[in-house]
């Protein structure tokens, strides 16, 4: 009975009435106004109203970047090909960026019924910024890890445990910017891209006090950030000095002691894996 | 020392937790009875929607009312649900805790829906001895809502508020009956409201639900939520609190939600339709 119900004629919605096969309609009665068709299509568009409207919620940036409907095409494909499953409606979020990543043409992505399109790229980074902060916002509670001496001896060869509840990112369009307005404006339109960024920009996304906040980060110490995530903390920092430009290099130590420091001192840190 | 469970005083007004209010409600502690939230929205481990629940169940007693028990599913109750929505209820030491007279899912799908099931009498016994099942495992009250529907079955032998009592009766659990939906389905189906209103025992209503509908151009009435309660329906209400109350009563509202003074003032008319 699920269809997929996108009318790509007139970019809307599929209209009311549909056929249904005979065993479902004989099942169902029809009543003095709807026929036992234009009954389940209700129960179809219902389906379909709420699903949207859970992914929407989730993907606030991706959805206003390519408009209501042409978002709304991938996620019914998605959830065509992997129908939820689980009471939780959180569960059939999960792959959906992946899902993207694939199914986005190389390139541009045409918005449907606008003729216009956007530079795929800039919706991946969509993607995974909207992915970030539903990730962060819906992280358990952690305890801060707070190295003291006894750590001192592991510290080097060890890799520090990210907590769920951050993220690094990284946009080359200004689209943490414009993530909070979309989510205050409203309406379904594709929203225009600004203009690309001369150089990328970085952040931590974080959630003190149960609030999210972003803070601006160097290059280098984001891609610090990122390195003690999957390496110990002497290979991650061997990783970033070799990969610094030699006239760099000198304010290197100085540079990542702060950044470690304020690392633990914002709490993204909630354990030590022993090497 | 065992604190006592909250009771609802038997003629309180409630309002349904949504997230636009988390701030006004904590703010400026208006005067309702209780609040009601969607059991689904806490049961996972995210910080900050329990950061919430945390600060609002120090001022209000909290009701649960859950969307995903699937009662009347094929497959069995989910364990893995029930021992969550069992921790809430503890947790915030709910006086009741409601879900739906409905499935929704099958074959391993969840549908995300509440949808309604031809009422027969093999059914009675399934659904009775699953809301006994869990009202138990609950170890408070537990309520069964009324579905508004926009189909019914071929196959049906009797009216849905015969069937509803026959499982209430037979469970030993209550009725969460919900006015708006009555009013719906009766105006779909081309039934008399106060024929279903005629059928309840209202010695075993829990709450009463109030809510707002929309219209399609074909006549057919939506449950959506998302506006005032319309005057039909609290033309019912007045009729059901005449004859049998006192009872808790709640609003719902859920989609295009305004901000707080109007959704009290909206709970207010309720006081003075009983009056």
């Amino acid at each position: 009975m699920i269809r997929t119900p996108l009318e790509r004629a007139n970019g809307s919605l599929r209209v009311a009435h549909e056929s249904y096969d005979e065993s479902l309609t004989q099942i169902a009665l029809a009543s003095e106004r709807l026929g036992s068709n234009a009954r389940l299509a209700l129960y179809n568009r219902q389906y379909w109203f709420r699903l949207f409207t859970l992914f929407h919620g989730a993907f606030p940036l991706t959805t206003r970047l390519l408009s209501h409907f042409t978002f709304n095409g991938y996620v019914s494909c998605f959830l065509v090909a992997r129908p939820p499953r689980h009471w939780d409606s959180e569960a059939m979020l999960a792959g959906f960026d992946e899902f993207l990543q694939q199914a986005l043409p190389a390139g541009t992505t045409p918005i449907e019924g606008q003729r216009a399109s956007i530079d795929t790229l800039a919706v991946l980074e969509a993607v995974r910024i909207d992915s970030a902060f539903h990730r962060v916002f819906r992280a358990p509670a952690f305890e801060a890890f707070q190295p003291s001496g006894e750590h001192a001896a592991q510290l080097p060869t060890s890799r520090l445990i990210a907590s769920p509840a951050t993220a690094v990112l990284e946009e080359h369009w200004p689209l943490c910017e414009l993530r909070p307005q979309i989510m205050l404006e409203g309406g379904e339109a594709a929203r225009a891209l600004p203009p690309r960024l001369e150089a990328a920009r970085h952040w931590l996304l974080l959630r003190p006090e149960n609030r999210l906040a972003l803070l601006p980060l160097e290059p280098r110490e984001a891609r610090l950030l990122r390195l003690l995530s999957g390496l110990s903390v002497e290979c991650a920092l061997a990783q970033l000095e070799q990969e610094c430009p030699a006239e760099k290099r000198a304010s290197l130590p100085e540079a990542t002691q702060r950044w470690l420091a304020r690392s633990v001192a914002l709490g993204i840190w909630v354990g030590l894996e022993m090497g | 020392m065992t604190r006592e469970r909250p009771q609802l005083e038997r003629d309180a007004l409630g309002l349904g937790l949504r997230v636009p209010h988390y701030g006004s409600l904590l703010d400026h502690g208006p005067e309702v009875g209780y609040v009601e939230i969607i059991s689904e929205n806490f049961l996972g481990d995210a910080a900050p929607p329990r950061r919430h629940l945390d600060l609002v169940r120090e001022r209000y007693p909290i009701v649960l009312h859950g969307v995903g028990l699937n009662l009347l599913g094929h497959e069995p109750l989910s364990s893995a649900y029930l021992d969550r929505l069992c921790w809430l209820a503890e947790y915030v030491d709910a006086p009741f805790v409601s879900d739906h007279l409905c499935w929704t899912g099958g074959q391993g799908l969840s549908h995300h829906d509440l949808l309604p099931v031809p009422y027969v009498d093999d059914l009675i016994g399934v659904a009775a001895e699953r809301a006994a099942f869990v009202q138990r495992q609950l170890g408070r009250p537990f309520g069964l809502e009324n579905l508004s529907t926009y189909v019914e079955f071929e196959s049906s032998t009797m009216p849905e508020w015969q069937f509803y009592s026959a499982v209430v009766e037979q469970a030993g659990c209550w009725f969460m009956l919900d006015v708006n939906n009555i009013y719906v389905s009766s105006q779909n189906h081309g039934f008399s409201s106060h024929s279903y209103l005629d059928a309840i025992d209202f010695s075993r209503v829990l709450q009463v639900h109030i809510a707002g509908h929309s219209r399609e151009a074909d006549g057919t009435i939506i449950d959506t939520h998302d506006r005032a309660v319309a005057d039909d329906v609290w033309r019912l209400y007045a009729e059901v609190w005449q004859k049998s109350g006192p009872f808790p009563t709640l609003l719902e509202w859920d989609e295009r939600i305004p901000p707080l003074p109007e959704l009290l003032a909206e709970l207010e008319k309720a006081a003075q339709v009983r009056a």
